[in-house]
């Protein structure tokens, strides 16, 4: 390790002269939309470059997520997943145009992910340049169906479908630089729906106004008492409902999650707003749904894991200071897998979800230098003695 | 009218996605080829032009010798940033400063003859906000890969951004259809088969473009092709299908002023051509209106069409290019 932090400080240097590769996989990526479930395309570009970059394997697993496969120097180390997911919030409709300019790159989901997924296609290059060799196997893996309703499915089924054993992981997001993710959140998310009949019935004298009923299910979930330990608490993201200004609204749509480091009080929270649900729907006399997009299970690794004290001195010897939250990304499978894994951030950036986001390009070559460095720990054994908690 | 052109020297890019076969023969015939991009006031489109074609056509597959931009006074920051990100910038008036100095995308086109070295040169718009290095390999593949292709050029859909996250699928091409369409088919119905002859994309052997003159402003891709087939014929043109370019919706009075340029260059060609006689002199002034304060204005844009002569024809760049026989 000690060697591992002398070497470091020169990634960044020698990273800095394939700017220009890493920013044209960063852009070609981001061109091809990609929202959830229609990822092929973009994949298709990322086992171009890879196959372009000479990995050794090339291919699509059976749920079709694209991975390519560095050959290691052992027999014998089971292989370092390094994976990105490629979707992105962006619809296809959307005029995906970037801008390069002197320290930034602008445009549609650039920090989440195509810089990640930008710096995946790159790291073949990155290796062959820094002249770094590892001993197990390097799968650099594309996930598909990763957001919202596509519930992390393609790293699910990848890492289901793995059957030797992994020796640790690294998920690359865009932003932020700083940010070591080693624990992540139970989460449930979930929409509910409230749709009233547009034909009289003799059930209303007075028509309900769905958005309306949502509000009184908003109101009914924020009288929830919410513990401190565990921690939980309901993030209201989404609402969407009604035609015009001057008509009654006969649909809405609420859309929201819970966290929570226990699993079980997930699930307590959701059985009460469950209730609080049935109970309006009653008490109005209308249809509201309440369904589960996707839900994932707390997992973590322990502080004191030697992945996350090796990747804390690998951060601070490039002078970054790791903030650590938690991350309901692919992280969560596989820390659930007993896996050890972290997220990390390769660049800052601004108007992270809107049509105008922006990353900048110095702070990305210490971003990678870090990537690189916790992939040399991993390789040089820091998780192999150790469990996920 | 036949169309045994289009059949033989139409292509699509991806007849030319074998970078490395590109590469290899570029390296047997020993030939040297140069991007060149005129600019003006191109900063937010210019940075990706460079990164995306030196990373994919110089580091990973070296078919480009040189990156170069030619600036007619920007007053943003594209110089800065492209010399920033790679490329050799000029600024136009700077070369060949003993001649008289123009502005203008022609101009700008006529002095990188002068400034690169390749053989084959590549001219590219920098406005393109979908670039991707098929917009130079595919318009160097018909001449590395035929021995009768010396010029070609880029056809596409043309969607345009009508605002800043709304596209239109189609649309574009509109002075294309309104103005040099109906004057192809009047006047030389087999040019009528190159489906986008204003593209501001297209690529050449340098002893072709040596040997024509250029219109300093919007003229030059109507002349070019005139020129060219008049001297050499239809049959060394290729066009080539870039499926899809998105450009910066222009108005309708810039494309007024664009289609005036045209017609005028189009006019002087086959005047000399012995096609028409000209009882008058055409005169230099586009005359547009507008409203302002209820009164209908006059909006008059002098648009001069100034041509530069074969550049062959300029004793600097002779004895640059072709030592032995000045």
């Amino acid at each position: 390790m000690k060697s591992l932090l002398k070497n470091i400080l020169s990634y960044e240097e020698k990273i800095r002269p394939l700017r220009e590769t890493i920013l044209a996989n960063i852009v070609l990526i981001g061109l091809i939309p990609a929202p959830t479930f229609n990822e092929t395309s973009r994949g298709d570009l990322l086992l171009e470059r890879l196959a372009q970059a000479q990995v050794d394997e090339c291919t699509r697993d059976e749920y079709q997520n694209p991975i390519g496969i560095i050959h290691g120097t052992s027999e014998h180390k089971p292989p370092i997943f390094l994976v990105s997911h490629l979707d992105t919030f962006i619809d296809k409709d959307i005029d995906h145009n970037f801008t390069i300019k002197k320290n930034a790159i602008s445009g549609p989901g650039v920090l989440d992910n195509s810089t990640g997924v930008g710096v995946l296609a790159s790291l073949p290059e990155i290796f062959k340049a820094l002249d770094l060799t590892f001993e197990s196997n390097i799968v650099l893996a594309g996930v598909i169906h990763s957001l919202g309703k596509g519930n992390l499915q393609g790293i699910r089924h990848l890492l289901e479908s793995w059957e030797s054993p992994i020796r640790g992981a690294v998920c690359i997001e865009g932003g932020e630089l700083g940010r070591l993710n080693y624990y992540s959140d139970g989460t449930k998310r979930c929409e509910i729906e409230c749709i009233i009949s547009t034909t009289e019935g003799w059930e209303h004298k007075f028509k309900p106004n769905a958005i309306l009923v949502l509000n009184d299910v908003i109101n009914k979930i924020l009288t929830l008492r919410l513990p401190q330990r565990p921690r939980a608490r309901v993030i209201i993201g989404k609402i969407s409902g009604g035609f015009k200004h001057g008509i009654i609204a006969y649909n809405s749509a609420l859309g929201f999650e819970i966290q929570s480091d226990s699993d079980e009080m997930v699930t307590s929270i959701y059985n009460k707003i469950a209730d609080i649900v049935d109970g309006l729907s009653h008490e109005y006399q209308v249809d509201i749904h309440l369904r589960t997009i996707s839900s994932v299970n707390a997992s973590t690794l322990r502080y004191d894991h030697p992945l996350v004290k090796s990747s804390v001195a690998i951060m601070k010897k490039l002078g970054l200071k790791p903030v650590s939250e938690a991350s309901g990304s692919e992280l969560s499978i596989f820390l659930s897998r007993k896996i050890p894994a972290v997220t990390l951030g390769v660049t800052h950036g601004e108007n992270y979800h809107l049509s105008d986001t922006r990353v900048e390009i110095e702070p990305m070559f210490k971003g990678i230098a870090q990537v690189l460095g916790v992939i040399k720990a991993i390789d040089s054994g820091v998780c192999d003695e150790e469990h996920v908690a | 009218m036949k169309n045994t052109w289009l059949k033989k020297n139409t292509y699509h890019y991806s007849d030319f996605n074998d970078l490395k076969q590109l590469v290899d023969i570029k390296d047997k015939k020993n030939l040297t080829i140069s991007l060149c991009l005129p600019t003006l006031n191109e900063e937010k489109t210019i940075a990706k032009e460079i990164v995306i074609m030196k990373s994919e056509l110089m580091t990973r597959y070296p078919l480009l010798d040189e990156i170069v931009v030619i600036d007619s006074g920007s007053i943003d920051k594209t110089c800065e940033i492209a010399r920033e990100y790679g490329a050799d910038v000029f600024d136009a008036s700077d070369i060949l400063p003993d001649y008289e100095k123009f502005k203008g995308k022609g101009e700008n086109l006529w002095k990188a003859l002068y400034i690169t070295k390749g053989d084959i040169i590549v001219y590219l718009d920098a406005d393109i906000k979908n670039i991707h290095h098929r917009f130079v390999y595919a318009l160097v593949g018909p001449l590395l890969l035929t021995d009768h292709v010396k010029y070609s050029k880029a056809f596409y859909d043309r969607p345009i951004a009508v605002s800043k996250n709304v596209m239109r699928a189609t649309g574009g091409g509109r002075v294309t259809e309104l103005v040099i369409r109906p004057l192809f088919s009047l006047f030389f119905p087999e040019l009528t088969q190159i489906l986008q002859p204003l593209s501001g994309e297209y690529a050449g052997y340098r002893q072709i473009f040596e040997n024509i003159p250029f219109p300093i402003g919007y003229g030059i891709e109507t002349s070019m092709i005139l020129d060219i087939y008049e001297k050499w014929g239809l049959d060394m043109i290729a066009q080539v299908d870039l499926e899809k370019r998105i450009h910066r919706n222009q108005d309708t009075k810039a494309l007024g002023r664009m289609s005036f340029v045209i017609l005028k260059t189009f006019m002087d060609r086959i005047e000399n051509l012995g096609l028409i006689d000209k009882k008058k002199k055409m005169f230099n002034d586009m005359i547009q209106f507008k409203l302002e304060n209820g009164n209908y204005l006059p909006d008059i844009s002098p648009l001069s069409v100034h041509e530069r002569p074969p550049i062959i024809e300029i004793p600097e760049y002779a004895r640059k290019f072709h030592p032995e026989s000045s």
